[in-house]
């Protein structure tokens, strides 16, 4: 069930991202956006991982994906890396603890200014999957 | 009166340039929403959800007068670009979903006093020279790494700071928008992060729709005033479109997660998480007008230091024989200010949230610089590559209808991904080169997303404005190298 999805958008990127569980929405989303940062492995340095404890408190779900998002990004940019992998301390509809772990990468493809709330509602369907819409302002 | 109908959306023909949603289409709206484009652009404006983005900001609290649109709009977030909208001050709403992430994104025009036959020879030296010395693409750091003491005086006193440092000329200051430097500002609004996001990023372009472009000017539309402006036929000019970087990327997320946080504290509910606001005079509305004025100067010092290193290009490539490049204008067009406009007769001191929109002050407004009282404030419209970019000067139909605003640029109609599927990178490089536009960038994958094709057409766009009386054209540039992150 985990996976994401580059759809149109007139002027940036919107991600489709769903997941069997919420730890697998918020991984997923990550990879995705991972990847808009950097493609491809090319320029990274894997032998010098950069690890960063992230602590969110939002007032729901949906806020508390795209507010983890945004801190990762505001870590990419602060670091000069590109963070995939999450390790959960802990995860509820309002709070987040985690590692993030990636690596420092030369250059970015595409500039992320920020990750928004449009269009994001985190939904949990009947078959207890998670997903939403993540826009992203290029 | 006619009218069109898009969806459910009723849109009253006010003129041929202007239409309008009434006050009556929805319960929430305080006032109707007014938009500038003609009958056969409203087809490009219909294809996202504008229009409801628009309605949608009608229902600020404080809003005055009308939620404005123009021509080059598309769907943003919670504003949609190309809006303008002003609530009255103090108490009024302060949006930054109405100015954006990247907070006084904007463009200034650097003029030459060298035609571009004489500069063609060294064309292809000083497009790779600009390359080298404007650092671009996303996590570059520029030339200046600052301390954070040294960053807060940047933050504090803008393009004055740059004066200082002998990184600018007091001449300079006189060309920019409020000569470089919103005196609100204040350093202690803009977090650690912010500022760790901003320190290496002064002199550095960004990527995306950003660029240093050299433009010859090919069409002169009201020579008076282009005299007056230095400006002729074939004249070699250069235009700079960056912003505040990921400081002020950083300044706008952090303000909007506090402000959701706070809305309920003052009652306010709003359609759209993005539209998230407070009220102008509370603690949090402070703080982020500080924190945006800090980030607006931090963008204004960001394209006067890529000013100074495009001289040292021009000097290391064309010599000391053709002057030096002079700041025409710097205009920011993603923006909050104090300004007075007269509402129902009277002076009224309102907060406009500028989002993809330009200030267009006319002729003898007092907030321009003295150079400008006669000519009116230059607005500078950038296109895309390969088109055309323009120069106009606002114009008195501004401060009527428009809270002193035009129009930012051409204004995207094709997504990123639909752009780069219709040609590659390098076909693109050739036809552009083919005519006689030379592209430099490291990014020739991506290079696609910002192809002409997934503009608007800017002469529409320009001519909107200019029919409608915001603003009158003066110079057309086109494109001869394009330098890119």
């Amino acid at each position: 069930m985990k996976t994401y999805k580059v759809m149109p958008h007139t002027a940036d990127v919107r991600l489709w991202v769903a997941g069997g569980s919420l730890e697998e929405l918020f991984a997923v989303a990550l990879e995705g956006m991972a990847v808009l940062i950097k493609e491809s492995d090319e320029g990274v340095a894997p032998d010098n991982i950069i690890t960063e404890k992230v602590e969110i408190e939002s007032a729901d779900q949906t806020a508390l994906l795209i507010d983890f998002l945004s801190t990762v990004l505001t870590l990419s940019h602060q670091n000069k890396a590109v963070f995939r992998h999450i390790m959960f301390e802990k995860l509820n509809e309002t709070n987040c603890i985690a590692e993030v772990r990636g690596y420092p990468a030369d250059g970015f493809d595409d500039d992320i200014k920020a990750v928004t709330y449009h269009e994001a509602n985190v939904v949990n369907d009947k078959s207890g999957n998670f997903s939403t819409m993540i826009v992203f302002d290029i | 009166m006619s009218a069109v109908k898009h969806r459910d959306i009723p849109l009253n023909k006010i003129s041929d340039w202007q239409w309008e949603i009434p006050i009556s289409y929805r319960k929430d709206m305080r006032v109707p929403a007014r938009i500038y484009a003609s009958e056969k652009m409203l087809e490009s404006i219909f294809r996202d959800r504008s229009l409801q983005q628009l309605v949608n900001v009608t229902t600020l609290p404080g809003i005055l007068k009308a939620a404005l649109l123009m021509p080059d709009a598309h769907e943003g977030y919670g504003f949609p670009i190309g809006g303008v909208a002003a609530t009255e001050h103090p108490d009024g709403l302060i949006s930054p979903g109405g100015i954006g992430y990247d907070i006084n994104c904007g463009v200034r025009l650097l003029t030459s006093q060298t035609t571009i036959d004489e500069v063609k020879p060294y064309m292809e030296k000083l497009a790779q020279k600009v390359f080298e010395n404007v650092p671009s693409g996303v996590g570059k750091a520029g030339h200046h790494r600052l301390s954070i003491n040294e960053l807060d005086e940047v933050l504090q006193h803008g393009v004055k700071w740059a004066v200082q440092e002998g990184l600018a000329t007091e001449q300079d200051r006189q060309h920019i928008e409020s000569g470089g430097c919103l005196h609100e500002a204040d350093p202690r609004s803009v977090s650690r992060h912010a500022k760790e996001r901003g320190k290496d990023q002064l002199g550095t372009m960004g990527a995306g729709n950003h660029f240093v472009e050299i433009d010859r000017i090919d069409e002169i539309y009201d020579k008076d005033i282009a005299a007056q402006l230095g400006l002729y036929i074939n004249q070699t000019v250069f235009l700079i479109h960056t912003g505040s970087r990921g400081l002020g990327h950083q300044v706008a997320t952090d303000a909007l997660r506090e402000m959701m946080t706070a809305m309920p504290k003052y009652g306010v509910k709003l359609p759209d998480r993005e539209l998230a606001g407070v009220p102008f005079s509370s603690r949090e509305g402070q703080e982020y007008f500080q924190g945006m004025c800090a980030a607006a100067n931090f963008a204004w010092t960001n394209r006067q230091l890529i000013t100074h290193q495009l001289r040292q290009a021009w000097q290391s490539v064309m010599g000391n024989g053709n002057g030096t490049l002079e700041v025409l204008y710097d205009v920011a067009h993603n923006i909050a200010k104090i300004e007075d406009y007269e509402i129902n007769g009277k002076m009224t001191k309102v907060i406009v949230h500028r989002k993809g929109a330009t200030r267009a002050f006319p002729a003898g407004h007092p907030d321009i610089s003295e150079l400008f009282q006669k000519t009116g404030q230059p607005v500078l419209i950038p296109g895309s590559m390969g088109t055309a970019s323009y120069v106009l000067v606002g114009a008195e139909g501004a401060m009527k209808e428009t809270f002193g605003s035009s129009c930012h640029g051409a204004g995207r109609s094709m997504s990123r991904t639909k752009a780069r599927k219709e040609m590659q990178g390098d076909v693109l490089l050739r036809e552009l080169s083919e005519q006689g536009v030379l592209v430099q960038t490291k990014a020739v994958r991506t290079l696609t997303e910002e192809a002409p094709y997934a503009y608007k057409d800017v002469h529409s766009v320009v001519d909107v404005v200019h029919n409608a009386g915001i603003a009158i054209k003066i110079a057309r540039l086109r494109p001869v190298a394009v330098v890119k992150g």
